[in-house]
C-alpha cells in the first residue's frame, strides 16, 4: 500500500530516471522544499516493507499522520509472507539501501542479526535526544524482545508482535448442535471435524499453507521434534515415526475436512474464508483470529476460540515474534528510527487496539489495559487469556528450533514434505525421509557441523 | 461439367470459406484468455468475476493504478528499454557493419559467440551480475539494468543488422569512397539510409525484449528501479488479490509491446530466431 | 591502394572494437565469475566463503548426489519434450491453415502473433486467471457442461500439464511464423505437378511440402527446446515450482538455491552445468541433423 502521490515534477522524473544515484544524494543533503519546512525531516522519503500481517496492514492507514507530523513520505509495501522474506533476505544480503525499515522476521532473526545485516538500536534507545523517556522501551515484553537480541544482548529489532497459534471456530453453533465443545485433543478434533463437515455447506477445517508454521504444533504434539536438541545439536530429526504420524494426521484434516483446493489457501485467503463463514475451524494466528470479531466479519456472533488442541505428548502452540529493524545499509537511520518510534508508540498502538481490535500487542501496559482486555473478549470468549497462557507455555522452550539460524532451510523442507503428503504425491514416511536427507544436505552446505 | 461438379463435395467447393471460418473461430479461441484479462480490467470490482458480456465499464482500476506507485515503475520500464536499445544500437550497428564489410577471419567465431550468448540461460548471468552489483553498488539501479540488458540486445543488433548491410551493394559505398569519403562517412551517408527499415525493426525488437524482461528486473531491482512487469507481481503477492488492478496493470504493460509488434511483425522471426533462418 | 586498404581495415577494427569490448565485459567476465563461484561454498552470511577454494569440486559432487537436481532435470526433460512437440505440431497446423488463403487469413496472422509478444509475466497472469477455479471462465464452463474439473495447478499430476498448455499457447506463434516463412519458399512447380497428378491433401503435404519445410521444423524445434529450458515467469506465477517439486525445472531449482536460500556457490554450479548442457545439446542436435552452421553464407 503506498501513500498516493503523483510525482511527475521534473525532480520526480529525474529521480526516477537516474535511480539510486540521486536518491541518497538528496536524502543526505536533506534538501527541503521551499515552503515552511519546519519539520525536521522534510523532503525525506523512506522505503518500508513488512509482510501482510494485521498490524502492518492497519499501519498503512495511519501513514498520512506520520507524514503530517514529521514530513517524511513513506513508500510502503506489504507483500505476502514468503515473498517478503525472500526479498528482504536478498536485499539485506546486498547490504544495500533499497529499504530503510524492514520487518525482522522471526525465523530470520538469527541469520540477519548474526550476519551483521541489521543496525544495532541501543544507540537510538539510550539517547534521550533520539528517544524521549516516555516512549518507555522497558514497557516492551521481554520475551518479545529476546529474539531480537544478538549473543551479547544488543537489540536489533523493536517487536511489534508476539503471535500465538490458537484455534478459532467461525460457526461454533454447528459444533454446539452436535453437542460438541471446542476440541481439546487431537482425537476430539478429528471426531468433531468428521461430524460437522459440510453441515450447512460449511467446510469443517482449513489451515494456511505455511506448513512450516502450522504443522509444527502437531509434529511436537505427537512427540516429534525438528532438531535433536536446538540450538546446540542441530541434527534434524524429521524422519522419526512420530513425525510421519503427525503428517498423516495433518494431511487427513486438510484433505478430508477442507474445502476445494484447501492446500492452496494462504493466510489471507483463510482469513477471508473464516470471516465469511465458509470454513468453520482453523488453527490461526491470534492476530488473525481476532479479525473474526472485527468490523467486516460476518461471524462475530457465532465465533468461538480455544488454545490449540493437545496431542498425546502435550500442547505446543506456536509463538513467533516479529519486529521493526533498520538495515545496515539504510541511508538515513535517524529518519528510520523516527518511523519505528512512531509506529510502536503507546499512543498509536493503543488507538489501533481500541478502534480496530488489534490483537498483536507487545507492550505490557497495553496488554493490561481495560481497552485491550475488553477488545480481546470476542463473543464472550477471552482470547486475551488464551494468548497469554500460550505464551506462558512457550517459555518451556519448545520454540527454540525456530530461531536457529538455519531453520529457514528446514522450514522449506517441511513445507515441501507436507505439500507432497497433502497432495497425495508421497506417503508421509517417504516425504519426510526425503526432507531429512535434504535438510542435512542443506545444513551442511550452509556450513553447519552435524 | 455439371456432372464433375456434383462429384466434388460441398466441403471441397467451399474449402476456402470453411477455412476462413475455422481460422476465425480458432483465432477467437486462442485470443480468449488475452481478451478475458483485458475485459477484467474494465469491470467494476463488485462484478469482477462475472460472465455477462454487458457491463458498465469503469476506469476505476486504471485510476487507482495511476495514483499508486505503478507509474514510477512504468517510467522505469520506458527508460531502461529506450536506453538499452539506444546503447545497443550505438555499439552494435558499427560493429555489425564492420563484420559485414571487414572480412575478418574471426567473424565466424564471433558469430558463434553471439549465438552462444543468445542460448545461455539468464540464470547464468543473474548470479554473477547480482553478486558483482552488490560490490559495485549498482543493485537496484536503472543503470545496472541497462547494462544487463546489453547482454541480449547487443548481440541481437549485431546479428540482425548484418544481413541488411550485406544486402547493400558494395558499389555504392565504393563510389562514395572514390569521391573521398571516409569509411564511416560513407556508411552514414549511403549504407545507413538504405538499411533504415532494418534498423527500425531491430530497434523495436530490442525495445520489446527489454520491456518484456522479468527475471533480471526481479532479481536486480528492489524499490527504486523496479520495472512494470515486476510491479505487477507485487499486486499478485499482496493480500486482497486486487484482480481489477492486476488486469489493468497487465493491460497497460502489454499495450506498447503489442502495438510495436504489429508494426514489425514481418521482422519478428529473424529477430527471435537470431539465425538459422534461411533468408 | 594498400594505404587505403590499411586505413579501411583500421576503420573497421575501430567500429568493431567497442562492441566486442563491451560484449566481452558483460558475457565473458560474468561467465568466468560464475564458474569461479561454483568452486566455492559462497554463502553471503559468511563473507570468507567467497574465496574458499579448499574443496573446489564439492558443489559438483553434491549435485551428482542431489536427488532434487536429478528430479529437476527429469521435470525439465518432460516439460521440454511435451511443449516443443506441441508447439511444432500446432505451429505447423496453423501455418498450413494460414498459408495462401485470402485477406481473412492474412489478417489472422497478426492476431495469432499476440501470445508470443505479450510480456511473459502477463501471460503468466492470464493463465493464473484461467487456472483459478473460483474465477476462471474455463472451469465455469466445464462445470456448466457437467464435467467439473478440479484445480490443475495444485494437482501434482496435472500441474506440469497446465504449464505445458500455457507455454505452448505462448510460443506456438514462433514455429507458426517460421513454418509460414518456409512454406512461402516452397516452389510452385512441384505443387502444381502433384495437383495435376491428382494428389490429395495428405499426399501433397507428406511428399511434396514436408521435405521443403523439414529443415525449418528442426531449426524451430532446436530454438524452442533451448528456450524451454529458460522457462521462468510461468512457473514463478503459476506454481512456484510446486506442488512439492513437480514443476521445479532445473532453472527454477537454481533460482531457488541462489536467490531464496542464498547458496550462491551451489546455485552457480547448477547454472554452470546448465550452460554446458545446453551447449552440448545444441552441438549434438546440430551434428545429428546437419543443420547449416550459423554464419556460413
Amino acid at each position: 500500500m503506498r501513500t498516493p502521490h503523483l510525482n511527475l515534477t521534473r525532480r520526480g522524473l529525474v529521480r526516477a530516471g537516474t535511480g539510486s544515484l540521486l536518491v541518497p544524494f538528496s536524502l543526505a543533503s536533506g534538501k527541503a522544499p521551499a515552503q515552511g519546512g519546519r519539520k525536521p525531516f522534510d523532503g525525506v522519503t523512506l522505503n518500508i516493507s513488512c509482510w501482510s500481517a494485521t498490524y502492518p496492514t492497519l499501519l498503512g492507514q495511519y501513514l498520512p499522520e506520520f507524514t503530517e507530523r514529521t514530513g517524511i513520505k513513506v513508500n510502503y509495501d506489504t507483500p505476502g509472507f514468503p515473498v517478503y522474506n525472500q526479498r528482504a533476505d536478498l536485499e539485506l544480503s546486498t547490504k544495500g539501501s533499497g529499504y530503510d525499515v524492514l520487518n525482522v522476521t522471526f525465523i530470520f532473526t538469527s541469520r540477519w542479526i548474526g550476519a551483521g545485516w541489521m543496525t544495532p538500536l541501543d544507540g537510538f534507545l539510550n539517547d534521550p535526544n533520539k528517544t524521549p523517556a516516555d516512549w518507555d522501551a522497558a514497557d516492551l515484553l521481554a520475551g518479545s524482545v529476546a529474539p531480537m537480541r544478538d549473543k551479547k544482548g544488543a537489540i536489533y529489532g523493536i517487536p511489534w508482535i508476539s503471535d500465538v497459534l490458537m484455534a478459532a471456530s467461525s460457526r461454533f453453533d454447528l459444533l454446539k448442535a452436535e453437542g460438541l465443545g471446542m476440541p481439546d485433543t487431537f482425537d476430539e478434533l478429528d471426531r468433531a471435524m468428521a461430524l460437522i463437515n459440510k453441515k450447512d455447506n460449511v467446510a469443517a477445517y482449513i489451515v494456511e499453507n505455511h506448513w512450516g508454521w502450522t504443522f509444527i504444533p502437531f509434529l511436537q504434539g505427537f512427540g516429534g521434534s525438528i532438531f535433536r536438541n536446538a540450538p546446540d545439536d542441530l541434527m534434524p530429526t524429521l524422519n522419526t515415526p512420530e513425525v510421519a504420524q503427525a503428517a498423516e494426521f495433518f494431511a487427513k484434516l486438510v484433505n478430508s475436512y477442507g474445502p476445494q483446493a484447501a492446500a492452496g489457501y494462504t493466510y489471507d485467503q483463510v482469513n477471508e474464508a473464516m470471516r465469511a463463514g465458509r470454513t468453520n475451524y482453523s488453527p490461526m494466528n491470534h492476530a488473525f483470529a481476532a479479525l473474526l470479531g472485527a468490523e467486516g466479519s460476518k461471524v462475530t456472533a457465532t465465533s468461538n476460540f480455544s488454545m490449540l488442541p493437545k496431542g498425546p505428548k502435550g500442547r505446543f502452540p506456536g509463538v513467533a515474534s516479529h519486529g521493526w529493524g533498520i538495515p545496515i545499509g539504510a541511508k538515513n537511520k535517524d529518519a528510520s528510527w523516527e518511523f519505528i518510534k512512531w509506529s510502536m508508540s503507546k499512543e498509536l498502538v493503543g488507538r489501533m487496539v481500541e478502534r480496530h481490535g488489534l490483537g498483536s500487542v507487545t507492550r505490557t501496559s497495553l496488554l493490561n489495559s481495560p481497552a485491550y482486555k475488553g477488545r480481546m473478549v470476542i463473543n464472550g470468549v477471552d482470547t486475551g487469556k488464551m494468548f497469554l497462557d500460550s505464551i506462558a507455555l512457550s517459555e518451556t522452550g519448545y520454540m527454540k528450533y525456530r530461531t536457529v539460524h538455519v531453520y529457514p532451510q528446514v522450514n522449506a523442507q517441511i513445507n515441501q514434505a507436507i505439500s507432497s503428503v497433502v497432495s497425495g504425491q508421497m506417503k508421509a514416511k517417504e516425504a519426510f525421509a526425503l526432507a531429512q536427507a535434504n535438510a542435512i544436505a542443506d545444513l551442511k552446505r550452509a556450513g553447519v557441523r552435524l | 461439367m455439371a456432372a464433375s461438379r456434383s462429384r466434388v463435395g460441398w466441403f471441397t467447393r467451399h474449402r476456402n470459406r470453411v477455412g476462413d471460418g475455422f481460422t476465425i473461430v480458432l483465432l477467437l479461441v486462442v485470443l480468449f484468455p488475452f481478451g478475458w484479462l483485458v475485459q477484467m480490467s474494465f469491470r467494476p470490482n463488485a462484478d469482477i468475476f462475472g460472465y455477462d458480456l454487458l457491463f458498465n465499464p469503469t476506469f476505476a482500476h486504471y485510476k487507482a493504478l495511476w495514483a499508486g506507485a505503478f507509474p514510477a515503475s512504468f517510467v522505469n520500464s520506458i527508460i531502461t528499454s529506450v536506453a538499452s536499445t539506444v546503447l545497443a544500437l550505438v555499439l552494435g550497428v558499427p560493429a555489425s557493419y564492420a563484420l559485414s564489410r571487414g572480412a575478418f577471419r574471426s567473424s565466424r567465431g564471433i558469430a558463434l559467440w553471439i549465438l552462444a550468448t543468445r542460448m545461455a540461460p539468464p540464470i547464468a548471468f543473474t548470479i554473477p551480475f547480482f553478486l558483482a552489483y552488490r560490490f559495485l553498488g549498482l543493485s537496484d539501479t536503472l543503470i545496472g539494468l541497462i547494462i544487463v540488458y546489453l547482454t541480449f540486445n547487443l548481440a541481437l543488433v549485431i546479428w540482425m543488422m548484418q544481413p541488411y548491410f550485406d544486402s547493400v551493394p558494395r558499389e555504392l559505398e565504393e563510389a562514395a569512397w572514390i569521391d573521398g569519403c571516409g569509411v564511416w562517412e560513407a556508411f552514414w551517408r549511403v549504407t545507413l539510409p538504405l538499411s533504415a527499415p532494418g534498423l527500425a525493426a531491430t530497434a523495436v525488437i530490442c525495445f520489446i525484449l527489454s520491456w518484456n524482461d522479468f527475471f533480471y528486473a526481479l532479481v536486480l531491482t528492489r524499490t527504486n528501479a523496479s520495472t512494470a512487469p515486476v510491479a505487477i507481481v507485487n499486486f499478485i503477492q499482496y493480500t486482497g488479490w486486487e484482480w481489477g488492478r492486476i488486469a489493468a496493470a497487465g493491460t497497460m504493460v502489454m499495450l506498447p509491446v503489442v502495438l510495436f509488434s504489429m508494426l514489425v511483425r514481418n521482422y519478428l522471426v529473424r529477430g527471435l530466431a537470431a539465425g538459422g533462418v534461411k533468408e | 591502394m594498400t594505404g587505403w586498404d590499411a586505413q579501411r581495415r583500421h576503420a573497421f577494427q575501430l567500429g568493431l572494437a567497442p562492441a566486442l569490448l563491451v560484449l566481452a565485459l558483460i558475457t565473458i567476465a560474468p561467465a568466468i565469475y560464475l564458474v569461479l563461484t561454483s568452486l566455492t561454498p559462497l554463502n553471503l552470511t559468511l563473507p570468507e566463503s567467497a574465496w574458499d577454494f579448499s574443496t573446489p569440486l564439492a558443489n559438483y559432487s553434491d549435485l551428482l548426489d542431489d536427488p532434487r537436481f536429478s528430479r529437476s532435470a527429469w521435470v525439465q526433460a518432460k516439460l521440454s519434450m511435451a511443449t516443443v512437440i506441441a508447439q511444432l505440431l500446432i505451429g505447423l497446423g496453423v501455418a498450413l491453415l494460414l498459408n495462401g488463403g485470402g485477406k481473412v487469413r492474412q489478417f489472422a496472422r497478426s492476431g495469432f502473433l499476440i501470445p508470443m509478444v505479450l510480456p511473459p509475466i502477463v501471460v503468466g497472469l492470464l493463465w493464473r486467471v484461467m487456472y483459478a477455479v473460483d474465477i476462471s471462465p474455463f472451469h465455469r464452463l466445464m462445470e456448466f457442461i457437467g464435467l467439473p474439473v478440479g484445480s490443475l495447478i495444485t494437482n501434482p499430476n496435472l500441474a506440469l500439464t497446465a504449464i505445458v498448455i500455457a507455454e505452448t499457447w505462448e510460443w506456438f506463434p514462433f514455429t507458426m511464423l517460421m513454418v509460414l516463412a518456409a512454406l512461402q519458399m516452397v516452389p510452385a512447380a512441384p505443387i502444381e505437378a502433384a495437383r495435376i497428378d491428382g494428389a490429395n491433401d495428405w499426399q501433397m503435404f507428406r511428399y511434396v511440402i514436408f521435405p521443403y519445410i523439414q529443415q525449418t521444423l528442426v531449426v524451430a524445434g532446436i530454438f524452442r527446446l533451448i528456450d524451454s529450458i529458460k522457462a521462468f515467469p510461468l512457473i514463478f506465477v503459476l506454481t512456484d515450482g510446486g506442488p512439492g517439486d513437480v514443476t521445479q525445472v532445473t532453472n527454477y531449482y537454481a533460482y531457488r538455491q541462489a536467490f531464496t536460500f542464498s547458496l550462491w556457490g551451489y546455485g552457480s554450479a547448477i547454472a554452470t552445468l546448465m550452460v554446458v548442457g545446453i551447449f552440448v545439446l545444441s552441438w549434438a542436435i546440430d551434428r545429428l541433423t546437419g543443420t547449416p552452421r550459423a554464419g556460413a553464407r
